[in-house]
């Protein structure tokens, strides 16, 4: 109706105007039909289309998505599961993947296959208000099905802390709490700071953290273990590599000798029996360390704890904490 | 084919001194750029101690490695070709590679890291994969004929291949990565522990092919004409079939699936001239050698610091040797 | 010698045996022919002497002992077969194709003797591949490539010899030649067994022959008692009639036209 108003108002004041002959009484008239239009369409702007809160952000598809509060979220990615129940959420959560483990609530909640290349069915069945999804490309295809479907679906990847913080906020507002969740991030937003103040003034050894062994896969500068790497404070000397991690060789890694070899244990225990290792003299020194994966596999509520605990092996002299 | 002794001086002076320049490269060349002096030093013990290393435990133990691979996979094509009387067999038609694939992928799934687990599960795998083409071709056919020896081991292959697409298909990303990156072919995980029994066997095996080379010279006569020359053609054939298809599982468990040496090589020697199997399984040891030293060479110095898989080096120096052929063909 | 003995031979998933009870004897001196139609066994005699085919019932003995319990090594310093066909997968030259012929002789780490290299120069100039040895062995005609393989054969210096079809593809004075010279090794006290089609050199050179028809002797004898119209015509199933030939003075065969009435033409 109300776009009918405006053409309205239009047409009636061309006819009224003809019938007024005076160029001053055309022009007040004139103001009088612009600026009740002009009304007309600022007060139309202000009445919202819905009564509930919603916004408009862009996914990390790409894709413009309305944010509103779901009551059943399929939660298909760890990261994100492990967020919703960290800022208490938990119990609106319908559906994981299969690597979905922590915290042990999330491990009752229905397994609904995998996280790329997801089951669009089984996501169905579960009825879902709101699907979040690993935002990587073999995942675009799910995505443009479940939203044919008439399902809100959100792509999220979390490789920064940036994007934990971003994805936080959205995930509190989807469970319409986002002061909770600005809680959870302003805790690990301490912790953070605290570390990296413990060490500004320390020496910052040069470290290369191996995250693969066949091929040998060292961490780059894209993603939050480097970002915890300089919290904690140590250089990667990988930095000049964008990328969250790159495909390298012995040799370079030995040509950049790095103070410090950063890894898993079970790698740890293999490159210090290796003769091809000791190539590198962080190794023949014994700087060989041991990084627990359940703190450090995820940018997500364990990132504080991930910093304080590497800030910790990196500076053993110094008490963090 | 001669039993007497042979001339052709030349040839493996070419192919040795090839050799040795292609080992002498692969140890001088890296990453990490060194001067000849230093390379020369560094294996004589001298030196820092980082030299020495890169040397000595990295590229030494990896052009070992890369050259038994390439001495294995050839003298395992060339017996082959001979017994199957198919100048297109090669160790991995057997239903080597594809058992060999399914051990190790098994393996990757189980949780194994490569160091220890990978290379037996890999050899079991091939070792099982062959018994049971043996077993399948001798069913149905009642004697060790080689044109079935050959369709079974192509039927294990495909069965292995569909297995792996199974387990591989909902595995997770580092499984994934891992078993693609082993299929692929790399030596860039060699250690001297390893090496030194790796050529033990490829010795073995050699010297056990040689030693029957002139049953391979009559057998690739036809099989009639074999027994008239005094050969006994089924025990004769498995066993030159069960001895190549071990040495070639033993350089899949080493070194994952490295393709078109064990077809290429013995073609190239043959294209020089050698015609009997004692020259034919030398020559090929040498050239393979050399060719799959000069692959890992290639690997590592076209996208530093990134390695290519070594399979897929192979498979593109293939492509102009198959098109040479065809040319030769026509 | 060759003695076959009351031989049985079946292929596998056949109703009735290939070779039914066929016994002959193959003596040193001598030339022994077996001859008779497509399909009457004479192949798979010589594939059960080499031991290609298991024998059902019966026996074959080379030199007095018992093809089956000799080594095949030993059974191919006894006796030397020329197979039917053979097509090697690798092209080699000619002179190394002779030389296998001494494998049962120089064998796995055996060193290649003085004596190997003279039987394979007497193995060349005998069948006369003389011209031929520098070749590859793709590049000769089928009737070379025969030639080669029967020096192949007498480089093995057996007192026996088993040719199966061995001048397919050879023309008359290739074909004379090896006839003559399975003669002539016979006289030299070799025993020469011989398979072939052509029944009126076999009538000139042989010693003996025996008939196969269906797998069974039809009949055995010199080629005059074997040679004769009536039972040829019966084995061979084909009008055939059996003269005298004048020039040679052996039994000559000579097949008629199928159709009756049919006439040749004239010769000029």
């Amino acid at each position: 109706m109300r776009d009918l108003i405006a053409p309205s108002c239009v047409v009636a004041g061309t006819l009224l105007m003809e019938r007024v002959p005076m160029f001053f009484s055309r022009l007040a008239f004139t103001l009088v039909i612009a600026s009740s239009l002009t009304l007309v369409a600022c007060a139309s702007e202000r009445t919202p289309v819905r009564k509930s809160s919603t916004v408009r952000v862009v996914d990390d598809f790409g894709d413009s998505v309305e944010i509103a509060p779901a009551a059943r979220i399929a939660s298909l990615s760890p990261t994100t599961t492990e967020l919703l129940f960290a800022i208490g959420a938990g119990a609106r959560v319908v559906g994981r993947t299969s690597y979905d483990e922590w915290p042990a609530e999330a491990r009752r909640v229905p397994d609904l296959g995998p996280g790329i290349r997801p089951n669009v069915e089984a996501i169905l069945a579960a009825k879902p208000d709101l699907v979040v999804l690993y935002a990587a490309n073999d995942n675009r295809d799910a995505a443009r099905a479940l939203r044919a479907a008439g399902l809100r679906t959100i792509g999220l990847k979390v490789d920064r802390i940036a994007d934990f913080k971003r994805a936080t906020a959205l995930l509190g507002a989807v469970a319409g709490d986002s002061a909770g969740a600005q809680a959870v991030v302003d805790s690990v937003q301490r912790t953070l700071d605290r570390v990296h103040a413990a060490t500004a003034d320390l020496h910052h050894p040069r470290v290369a953290w191996q995250l693969w062994d066949t091929p040998l896969l060292v961490l780059g500068s894209g993603s939050y273990q480097h970002e915890l790497i300089e919290i904690a404070g140590a250089e990667n000397v990988y930095a000049d590599d964008t990328k969250p991690n790159t495909q390298t060789s012995l040799e370079d890694l030995i040509r950049r000798d790095p103070d410090v070899i950063l890894t898993d244990s079970s790698r740890a225990s293999a490159i210090r029996r290796s003769s091809r290792w000791r190539g590198v003299r962080a190794v023949r020194e014994g700087h060989v360390l041991a990084v627990d994966d359940e703190t450090s596999s995820r940018a997500s509520v364990k990132l504080g704890m991930a910093a304080v605990t590497l800030a910790r092996l990196l500076h053993p002299e110094a008490s963090i904490r | 084919m001669t039993l007497r002794r042979g001339g052709r001086p030349l040839l493996w002076l070419g192919l040795s001194v090839a050799l040795v320049a292609l080992a002498v490269a692969g140890i001088a060349i890296g990453t990490i750029a060194l001067s000849p002096g230093a390379v020369w030093a560094a294996l004589l013990g001298r030196g820092d101690a980082t030299t020495i290393t890169v040397v000595r435990d990295l590229r030494a133990p990896r052009v070992a490695l890369a050259a038994l691979v390439g001495a294995g996979l050839a003298m395992s094509g060339a017996a082959l070709q001979g017994i199957l009387r198919n100048p297109l067999a090669e160790p991995y038609l057997l239903g080597v590679s594809g058992g060999a694939a399914v051990g190790a992928v098994l393996a990757v799934v189980a949780g194994a890291t490569s160091a220890g687990l990978v290379p037996l599960a890999a050899f079991a795998g091939a070792v099982l994969a062959v018994s049971v083409a043996m077993v399948v071709a001798r069913a149905v056919g009642g004697r060790a004929d080689p044109r079935l020896l050959l369709m079974a081991g192509v039927v294990v292959g495909a069965f292995a291949n569909a297995a792996i697409m199974i387990v591989l298909a909902n595995a997770p990303a580092d499984t994934l990565r891992n078993a693609t990156w082993w299929m692929m072919g790399s030596v860039a995980g060699a250690e001297w522990s390893g090496v030194r029994w790796l050529a033990l066997y490829i010795a073995a095996g050699g010297l056990l092919l040689v030693a029957r080379a002139r049953d391979v010279d009559v057998l690739s006569l036809g099989e009639d004409s074999a027994a008239a020359l005094g050969v006994r053609v089924e025990q004769s054939t498995r066993a030159v079939y069960l001895i190549a298809a071990l040495v070639a599982a033993a350089t899949v468990s080493a070194a994952g699936l490295v393709g078109f040496v064990g077809l290429m090589v013995p073609h190239l020697v043959r294209a020089a001239g050698v015609r009997s199997h004692r020259s034919l399984l030398a020559g090929s040891a040498i050239a393979g050698a050399g060719l799959v030293i000069g692959a890992d060479l290639l690997a590592r110095t076209l996208l530093p610091p990134a390695e290519l898989p070594l399979g897929a080096v192979t498979a593109l120096l293939g492509v102009p040797f198959f098109l040479a052929r065809l040319r030769t063909l026509a | 010698m060759i003695v076959f003995e009351s031989l049985v031979v079946r292929y596998p998933r056949a109703k009735t045996p290939a070779v039914r009870g066929v016994s002959l004897a193959a003596l040193a001196g001598r030339v022994t022919a077996v001859v008779g139609p497509n399909g009457s066994g004479k192949s798979t005699l010589v594939r059960a002497l080499l031991g290609r085919v298991t024998i059902e019932s019966g026996t074959i003995s080379v030199s007095g002992a018992d093809a089956r319990t000799l080594a095949p090594r030993e059974l191919a310093r006894r006796v030397a077969v020329v197979p039917q066909r053979e097509t090697p997968a690798f092209p080699a030259p000619v002179r190394d194709l002779v030389a296998l012929g001494r494998h049962p002789h120089a064998h796995g780490l055996a060193r290649w003797t003085e004596g190997d290299e003279a039987a394979v120069e007497r193995a060349i100039v005998e069948a006369g591949v003389g011209d031929l040895v520098e070749r590859s062995s793709d590049e000769l005609s089928g009737g070379e490539w025969q030639r080669v393989r029967i020096a192949r054969a007498l480089a093995q210096e057996a007192p026996a010899l088993v040719l199966d079809e061995p001048t397919t593809f050879l023309d008359i004075a290739h074909e004379m030649a090896v006839f003559e010279l399975l003669h002539r090794l016979a006289r030299k006290g070799t025993a020469v067994l011989l398979v072939s089609h052509q029944l009126n050199l076999v009538a000139r050179f042989a010693d003996e022959i025996v008939l196969l028809h269906r797998g069974a002797v039809a009949a055995a004898g010199s080629p005059l008692d074997v040679m004769r119209g009536d039972v040829l015509e019966q084995v061979y199933e084909w009008p055939l009639v059996v003269t005298r030939d004048p020039a040679v003075g052996a039994p000559s065969l000579v097949p008629l036209r199928g159709h009756r009435g049919a006439r040749d033409t004239p010769s000029h």
